[in-house]
């Protein structure tokens, strides 16, 4: 999948979630960038991803990612 | 009180527990929140506007499921993170309330469980159904 397939997709999960259609994520979004992007909304944020992508990340990614492009990279490395 | 951990669980587990809703439960719900709509506080308004009585709180109602979690499944280590219900049959004083919460989905990466849950009362039919979404202290 390219990558910018998995944006695509990936901002359909973020405007879902965060319930706001102006969201435009890009590499170097982070949860500065979004108010409602807290510790119980990264939670949803990773489930939907999940759901979305049909992967699972490990406990370990899902607290170390520094930015969107980060997650991207990862969900590239798994949908690939 | 039940202690499972994350990883005790499996899709499927399922806990219930039941509670007859009292005129004190209603009594002091109203004091805590301050909610004197008399749907809930009075009879006969309740009455005149075809209900059988008094109505209970939807969210006291809804309160049950902070135990199902806390209490029961998974109990002790439960961290509440998000509660979807909704109220599909009205509830009465007097009512037994059997609460059940059934695990459907476990989010590893997250340690997150997903319970389905339904409020039926005494006559089977269902008052209320949702969704807890729990955590787990460490």
């Amino acid at each position: 999948m390219a990558r910018e397939e998995v944006y695509n997709k990936l901002n359909e999960v973020f405007c879902d979630v965060f319930d706001d259609d102006s969201i435009k994520v890009n590499d170097d979004t982070t949860a500065n960038d979004i108010e409602d992007w807290d510790s119980l909304e990264h939670i949803n944020l990773i489930v939907a991803v999940e759901k979305k992508f049909g992967i699972k990340f490990n406990m370990g990614e899902v607290n170390n990612f520094k930015n969107v492009g980060e997650m991207v990279d990862t969900i590239i490395k798994r949908v690939n | 009180m039940n202690a499972y951990k994350f990883t005790e669980l499996s899709i499927g587990m399922a806990e219930s527990f039941q509670h007859t809703v009292s005129y004190d439960d209603m009594d002091s719900f109203m004091k805590l929140t301050g909610d004197i709509n008399p749907l809930h506080c009075d009879e006969d308004f309740a009455l005149k506007h075809n209900f059988y009585g008094r109505v209970v709180y939807g969210m006291l109602s809804a309160s049950l499921v902070s135990t199902l979690g806390g209490v029961y499944l998974p109990g002790k280590y439960c961290l509440i993170q998000q509660i979807e219900i909704k109220f599909v049959h009205p509830v009465y004083v007097g009512d037994i309330l059997t609460v059940t919460g059934v695990v459907k989905e476990l989010n590893e990466s997250v340690q997150q469980a997903v319970i389905k849950v339904e409020i039926r009362n005494q006559n089977e039919k269902k008052v209320a159904r949702g969704k807890l979404n729990v955590g787990f202290l460490e």
